[in-house]
C-alpha cells in the first residue's frame, strides 16, 4: 500500500513541477523545430530522428530530476517522516523512479506521436516505412530513458551535491543511457532484446541504489 | 503484544566516522540503557553533542545502532518495524517536508501512511491543527510557514494517528513562549490520556514542568534516570530553607550550632539559605531555627522551603559525575 501511495504522492508533486513543464512543452516542440529544416526520408523518417534527440534530452532531464530532488530532501532529512511510518527505504526510491519515469514518458509519447502526426501529414514516406523504426525508436527512447533515470537516482543517493549530481549526470548517466542506444543498434538489432537489456540495467542501477540509502542510513 | 514498556533500550551503542580517516570514529552513544513506562512524559536531558538525537534516532529505527537493541511497546524497532511506527509517533528536530506540499497534503500523505482511514482523515486533521492553534495554515504551502508553525506542523503530523508513544526531538526549540506554553499543556494533556512522551530538550525549566521523569545523558553515557524527587534526595538537598528577613542581627550565627542545622549561608543582605540535615525530623528543625531566630532580635519576612530546580541539581549532577560520579 505504502508503494502506491507514494507514488501517487511524488506524481503530484513532479507533474506540477517546472522542469516536467519544460518537458510537456519542449520536447513536443522539438519534433515541431525539427519538422522545419529536416525532411523525413524513407531511411530516416523524422518520428526516428525526433525519438533520438528526445530520449538524449528527456533521459538527462530525468536524471537530473531525480538527482536534484533526492539530494535536496536528503539533505533536509524529509524523508525522516516517511522513515517512521511503515514505509521501506527502497518504496521511496522506486516511486520516485516510477514518477519521473511516467511523466516524462508522457511527455516523449507526446513528442513521438507529434512527429509521427507531422511525418503522415507533410511527407511522402508511407505509413509502413515508418511503423518499423517507430517500434525500434520507441522502445530505445524509454529504454534509455528507464536506465538514465535509475542511474540518476543511483547518482542523488551517492552524491555529496546537486551540483556534484549533476555533473556526474553529464559525464556518467547520460554514457549508462547511451549504452542501449548503441548497443542496441549496433549488436542486439532487436527491439525485445533492447527492452531487455534497458529492463536489466535499470535493475541492477536501482539495486545498487537501494543497498547504498540503505546502508548509509540517509 | 501489549507491554508495559513504552521503551526499552538496551546497551546501544553508536559511532560515527571521523572526519578524516586519520581521525579515530567519534562515539555518539556509548552503552546507552534506559527503560520508559508506558503512560509515562520522560525527559531526556544533556548538553548538545551529548548524544541526545542519536539516541533517539535509534529509538525510532532512523538509526541502527552498531550493538545493542531498541523496542517501542514491546517490538523491536528493527526487526518489528511496522508494528513500531504504528506505536510511535515523531517530532524530528528540525521539521522540513517536500517544497511542494501544503500542510493540508503533507498531513493527508502522512495520515494515510500511518494507517489512518481515509474517510477519517480531512476530520482528524482540522481537529490536530486546532489542537496547536494553526487551522488557517491548512492550504498554505509548508515552505512559507515560519520555524515556530512549521514546528507544529510536525506536531501535528506525529500527533494524527494517535500514537501511544510521542517521541519528540527538541519540541521547544525555536518556539515563542506562548507557543511553548501550549506546547507544554499538550504534552501534560497527553500523559494524562495515557498517552506514553519521550521528549528531549535542554530547556530544564520545561523538563522540570512536564515530565513525570528524566535522564540526564552527557558524553554518550546515560548518567542519571529517575524523578526530580529522586534526584534532589541524591543531593539531600530536601530540606533547605529560604529565610528572608527585615532586620538582621548577626546572632542568627548561633543557630548553625543548633542540631540537625548542617550550616547557614548567607546569600545577600538580609538574605540566608538554611540546609537542614534530611535525615533528622526536618519540621522540628525548622520549628526550632524559626524560633531561635525570632528569640534572637531578627524580624522574619518569610521562611519557605527551598529546592534548588532542576537546572541547578543538573549542573551539581553533570560536573559531580565527571568527577567519577557515574551512572545510575
Amino acid at each position: 500500500m505504502s508503494l502506491g501511495l507514494l507514488f501517487a504522492d511524488e506524481l503530484r508533486g513532479f507533474y506540477r513541477s517546472k522542469v516536467m513543464l519544460f518537458m510537456w512543452v519542449g520536447l513536443p516542440a522539438i519534433a515541431v523545430l525539427m519538422s522545419v529544416w529536416y525532411t523525413s526520408t524513407a531511411e530516416m523518417p523524422l518520428t526516428v530522428i525526433t525519438g533520438l534527440l528526445v530520449s538524449t534530452i528527456s533521459g538527462t532531464l530525468a536524471a537530473v530530476m531525480l538527482v536534484a530532488s533526492i539530494v535536496s530532501e536528503r539533505e533536509k532529512r524529509v524523508y525522516d517522516l516517511f522513515l517512521v511510518r511503515p514505509v521501506l527505504r527502497r518504496e521511496i526510491l522506486v516511486s520516485k523512479f516510477m514518477a519521473v519515469y511516467v511523466c516524462v514518458s508522457i511527455a516523449v509519447a507526446i513528442a513521438l506521436g507529434l512527429g509521427l502526426a507531422i511525418d503522415f501529414a507533410t511527407s511522402d514516406v508511407p505509413l509502413s516505412a515508418i511503423v518499423g523504426p517507430l517500434r525500434t525508436s520507441l522502445v530505445t527512447c524509454f529504454a534509455t530513458l528507464a536506465v538514465t533515470s535509475a542511474a540518476g537516482v543511483l547518482i542523488g543517493v551517492g552524491a555529496p551535491s546537486i551540483i556534484a549530481g549533476v555533473v556526474l549526470v553529464i559525464y556518467g548517466a547520460n554514457q549508462i543511457g547511451g549504452v542501449i542506444a548503441v548497443v542496441g543498434a549496433l549488436y542486439l538489432k532487436s527491439d525485445p532484446l533492447t527492452a531487455l537489456l534497458g529492463a536489466v540495467l535499470t535493475a541492477v542501477l536501482m539495486l545498487c541504489a537501494i543497498v547504498v540509502f540503505d546502508r548509509k542510513q540517509l | 503484544m501489549a507491554s508495559d514498556l513504552a521503551v526499552s533500550i538496551k546497551e546501544v551503542s553508536k559511532r560515527y566516522p571521523g572526519p578524516t580517516k586519520r581521525h579515530p570514529p567519534v562515539v555518539a552513544v556509548d552503552g546507552l540503557s534506559l527503560e520508559m513506562r508506558a503512560g509515562e512524559v520522560f525527559g531526556f536531558i544533556g548538553p548538545n553533542g551529548a548524544g541526545k538525537s542519536t539516541t533517539i534516532k535509534m529509538m525510532v529505527g532512523l538509526l541502527a545502532p552498531d550493538s545493542g537493541t531498541a523496542s517501542v511497546g514491546g517490538h523491536d524497532v528493527l526487526a518489528q518495524r511496522e508494528e513500531a511506527h504504528r506505536y510511535l509517533g515523531y517530532l524530528p528536530q528540525q521539521v522540513r517536508f517536500q517544497e511542494w506540499r501544503t500542510v493540508d497534503h503533507a498531513l493527508t500523505t502522512f495520515g494515510r501512511l500511518s494507517g489512518v482511514p481515509r474517510g477519517e482523515l480531512p476530520g482528524r486533521i482540522a481537529e490536530v491543527l486546532r489542537l496547536l492553534g494553526i487551522e488557517d495554515t491548512r492550504e498554505r504551502r509548508a515552505v512559507d510557514l515560519s520555524g515556530g508553525t512549521l514546528q507544529k506542523v510536525g506536531m501535528a503530523q506525529a500527533l494524527l494517528h494517535r500514537p501511544s508513544l510521542l517521541v519528540l526531538d527538541e519540541p521547544m526549540a525555536g518556539l515563542d513562549p506562548q507557543s511553548r506554553f501550549a506546547f507544554k499543556r499538550i504534552i501534560k494533556d497527553l500523559g494524562r490520556a495515557g498517552t506514553s512522551v519521550f521528549f528531549s530538550s535542554h530547556i530544564l525549566s520545561d523538563v522540570q514542568d512536564v515530565a513525570d521523569r528524566f535522564g540526564i545523558i552527557n558524553r554518550a553515557r546515560l548518567l542519571w534516570s529517575g524523578t526530580y524527587e529522586d534526584l534532589k534526595a541524591h543531593f539531600r538537598v530536601t530540606a533547605d530553607y529560604d529565610v528572608v528577613l527585615s532586620k538582621e542581627n548577626v546572632r542568627w550565627r548561633e543557630l548553625e550550632a543548633l542540631t540537625g542545622v548542617k550550616g547557614i549561608e548567607r546569600l545577600a543582605e538580609g538574605r540566608l539559605l538554611a540546609h537542614i540535615d534530611a535525615s533528622q525530623d526536618v519540621d522540628a528543625v525548622a520549628h526550632a531555627l524559626l524560633a531561635g531566630l525570632l528569640e534572637r532580635g531578627c524580624r522574619v519576612r518569610s521562611f519557605t522551603p527551598a529546592s534548588p530546580d532542576l537546572e541547578e541539581l543538573y549542573v551539581r549532577y553533570v560536573s559531580t559525575a565527571g568527577d567519577g560520579g557515574g551512572a545510575r
